[in-house]
């Protein structure tokens, strides 16, 4: 049997920056690495929000993103 | 021109760790500042080459400045 393994975890802040032509929000990506696989969360959206709070655009969402390797156990 | 907010926290091995942070509220609050570096040092879910973040180290606003030269 596969079995994964997290092997790195990023916090991503999705901002908005605008309207397009179209009057749909343009998304920005802001990503933090060195997210510790075993972070919550509770402790991702506590940060994310501090961060966010420090800077002007509004948040349009927070995201995470692991990378976890696969192998045959 | 682009400006960014430095926050510096020092790792366990006494080294510095920037997260910036892309158009910062100006003028800076620096309560929200040391509010926002204290949750982050708090929640620890960060991590770095010299171990977690431990203290707060400084913040500043850094910008950048481009200027084309004729060529």
């Amino acid at each position: 049997m596969a079995v994964s393994n997290l092997i790195s975890s990023q916090l991503q802040l999705v901002f908005e920056d605008g309207l397009d032509d179209s009057g749909r929000p343009v998304l920005r990506n802001k990503n933090f690495n060195n997210v510790k696989t075993d972070a919550t969360p509770d402790q991702l959206h506590a940060v994310a929000t501090a961060i966010s709070g420090l800077q002007q655009r509004p948040l349009h969402g927070i995201e995470r993103n692991d990378a976890s390797e696969l192998f045959e156990s | 021109m682009a400006k960014k907010l430095e926050l510096k926290f020092l790792n366990e091995e006494n080294r510095t760790v920037t997260i910036s942070v892309d158009q910062p509220i100006e003028p800076v609050d620096a309560v929200a500042v040391n509010a926002a570096m204290d949750e982050i040092i708090t929640q620890g879910c960060f991590f770095s080459s010299g171990g977690n973040l431990i203290s707060k180290k400084e913040a500043r606003i850094v910008e950048r400045n481009v200027f084309d030269v004729q060529l």
